[in-house]
């Protein structure tokens, strides 16, 4: 019998060793903050005693894929991200109501489910296509005209043409690869230039329209030419085989012209220090002009109901009200903060130039995240790399991404 | 009580932790898995709807699962081939006469040891940025661009790559086997004549029936269930184009069942996906350690 009660509490010890702990476990999506991000939540232990544990997913991993992982480990984060409706949908019943806190009061990007204030703006982000001011200079381009198709394949044309004397290797530095992870710079964030390029912020008509399986066929057919028009001036190994790194160096070292890439970037250039003035040109895909770049806060904390829900949202209070927070994410993350409380300006010059289009109201919205999960890094993912890699031609291509869009409800 | 079933019962109280154990970790998430499979269940907590035969349907339907499949089949065929001859090779060499026979043994075995996920990141270096500089060097068409972004190429570097890291432990299996078989028998033969070819081939391997049911069996199935390597090395890519549909060229079944779970968040749908691998897995399993088993002789 005292076998049996040995084993029987074995057992019963095995079970109860699983407790509680108050500290914060943050998962988050931006690989290029992960170290200001540790630094800051160092800062935050020693001022609070309270332990704050980043745990990073994105680049060339997959945040979703983490985060869910983390979600079924058994210790689920208190903050997370979330990258839009989808991200909240999918998570909403573990979502916690902020309404109230007191960094509420100095933004207006909050993420808000009907009248409660659900995610914490983790800043504006914008991209277009980041030049190098100097090789456009020297090759007698100027930046401001480039507002449509035309100018961009007349510019594209003329910078190949003198590739040898501007030192380029490429026009484009762009990635599109499966293999290195990079489908999202294609299908989520190059479609959305066909998304809301042109339209007011707030405007869902060809998001609705791709959610029904349809698209506007003469705006599409443009988008393609687009599409094609950048890969013909990027290099086709780069396209294949480029990481986030590879396809940054080669801009950075002043090899290419142009780099498909957002603001988050900007950590990762400064380290680079790029000899040369950079600002963003928009993506303007159609033959009537379209000015502007495409700006959001493209995703938001949003805090477990179930976890150490005070602790979460007085770090995230500390992250938008202390001079730390503020220092933190302009200077260490090189971040555009979404708080109206920030007075510093960052002094990267990717942010700085989304600061500036931001400020003169020149933005489109950003929609990729309303496509179902997967659809844009997966299934258009693959067919934008099958025109990269010249499997198919663009003709084939727009046929491709209409039908794969048509079978988005199945 | 009588003192035999007294025993008995100690007996099967042993084996309670070990029981416990294995019913909470095997069999309760299996079940579980093969329920979830007829539902729409998402992985979060909402609410779930029994949905019948649904996702098998659309399994069925999908040329992305359909290519996975075959190229399973595909990187099983050339993997359980190539890792069994190397090994068996591999093995004949550190049995032999050889000097430095011992550090030979150690060295093909030391690449098992390296975690799948961290070979896959040195060799996608290796293919993706050393040989194409070799190849341009050289002058070689096929080598100066990456082996891992050529869709026709991707399945001989994960063939490679497995060979290179798993044949070290098989190896080990027909080190075993050949060292077990009787010295007399083989001197007798020498004596009487025979060749060294015909020793391994009337002797060595006819002996050596049990280690490749044994090799073959673990090649099968590791090959079947490649994960980590694939994910690390060419993360299912390049897409190619497969009954004119855009597929992953070196998806496997198990990567392509993790992404329709986690990167497609179709968590059910996933799991359909994973009883049709694990039924697929256990009639080839049956079929060839049956088939083996039947060439097997004591000796």
């Amino acid at each position: 019998m005292k076998k049996l009660i040995a084993v029987l509490l074995s057992v019963l010890m095995l079970m109860m060793s699983v407790s509680a702990l108050a500290d914060i476990v943050i998962c988050q999506n931006k690989v290029e903050i992960t170290a200001a991000m540790e630094e800051f939540a160092k800062l935050y232990e020693a001022k609070t005693g309270v332990p704050v544990k980043v745990i990073t997913g994105g680049g060339s991993s997959d945040y979703n894929t983490v985060l869910k992982a983390e979600m079924q480990s058994g210790r689920e984060p208190d903050i997370w991200v979330i990258e839009g409706p989808t991200g909240y949908e999918l998570w909403k019943d573990k979502i916690a109501d902020q309404t109230g806190a007191e960094w509420t009061q100095y933004t207006a990007a909050a993420y808000m489910d009907g009248d409660k204030v659900v995610g914490f703006p983790v800043a504006v982000e914008g991209y277009g296509l980041a030049y190098n001011k100097d090789v456009l200079e020297k090759a007698g381009i100027d930046p401001a005209t480039l507002t449509n198709y035309d100018a961009y394949a007349a510019a594209f044309e003329k910078l190949d043409s003198m590739k040898a004397e501007l030192g380029l290797d490429m026009v484009v530095s762009m990635v599109a690869g499966t293999t290195t992870g990079m489908t999202w710079v294609t299908g989520l964030h190059n479609f959305n230039v066909y998304l809301t390029v042109g339209n007011q912020r707030n405007d869902t008509t060809y998001i609705d329209q791709v959610l029904e399986g349809k698209v506007d066929d003469a705006r599409f057919h443009q988008y393609c030419q687009y599409v094609a028009l950048l890969f013909k001036y990027s290099d086709p190994d780069m396209l294949i085989n480029g990481t986030q790194d590879s396809q940054l160096a080669a801009f950075a070292n002043g090899k290419a012209a142009f780099y498909h890439q957002g603001n988050w970037m900007d950590p990762a250039l400064m380290q680079l220090n790029p000899s040369f003035e950079i600002a963003y040109a928009p993506h303007a895909f159609l033959h009537e002009d379209t000015d502007g770049i495409l700006v959001n806060p493209p995703s938001w904390y949003v805090v477990n109901a179930n976890g150490n829900k005070d602790e979460a949202i007085a770090f995230l209070n500390f992250l938008a009200t202390s001079e730390e927070g503020a220092d933190y994410m302009v200077n260490k993350a090189a971040m555009v903060p979404a708080f109206t409380n920030v007075t510093l300006t960052p002094s990267t010059p990717l942010s700085k130039s989304v600061m500036e289009w931001n400020a003169a109201g020149k933005t489109y919205d950003w929609q990729q995240y309303k496509l179902p999960d997967g659809f844009g890094m997966g299934t258009l993912g693959q067919i934008y790399e099958l025109l990269a890699s010249g499997v198919i031609d663009v003709d084939t291509f727009e046929v491709m991404m209409k039908d794969a869009i048509a079978n988005i409800a199945k | 009580m009588s003192s035999k079933s007294k025993r008995k019962l100690t007996e099967a109280l042993f084996l309670v932790p070990t029981l416990l154990a294995f019913v909470m970790v095997i069999i309760i998430p299996f079940l579980y898995g093969i329920y979830y499979s007829f539902t729409n269940w998402q992985g979060t907590g909402a609410a779930t709807a029994w949905v019948g035969f649904d996702n098998y349907k659309a399994i069925f339907r999908e040329p992305g699962f359909l290519h996975s499949f075959l190229v399973t089949l595909e990187f099983t065929v050339f993997n359980v081939i190539s890792v069994n001859v190397v090994a068996f090779i591999i093995s004949l060499l550190v049995t032999s006469e050889i000097r430095g026979r011992n550090v030979y043994r150690a060295g093909f075995f030391v690449p098992n040891l390296i975690g799948g996920i961290v070979l896959g990141l040195v060799w996608q270096f290796i293919f993706s940025n050393i040989l194409p500089q070799i190849g341009a060097a050289i002058g070689s068409q096929l080598l100066s661009k990456s082996l891992i972004s050529n869709k026709d190429t991707v399945m001989l570097t994960m063939v490679i790559v497995n060979a290179w890291q798993y044949a070290g432990y098989i190896m080990l299996i027909y080190v075993a086997s050949i060292q077990g078989i009787s010295k007399s028998v083989l001197e007798a033969a020498e004596v009487d004549g025979a060749t060294y070819w015909t020793r391994i081939t009337k002797i060595q391997i006819p002996l050596m029936a049990n280690a490749f049911t044994i090799s073959l069996f673990l090649t099968l199935t590791n090959s079947f269930k490649m994960y980590d390597v694939n994910v690390a090395l060419t993360n299912g890519g390049p897409t190619a184009l497969f009954m004119m549909k855009p597929v992953q060229a070196s998806e496997l079944l198990a990567l392509n069942i993790y992404q329709t779970a986690f990167k497609y968040n179709n968590m059910a749908q996933g799991q359909a996906k994973a009883v049709i691998f694990f039924v697929v897995l256990t009639i080839f399993s049956i079929i060839q350690v049956s088939y083996n088993k039947s060439k097997e002789i004591e000796a």
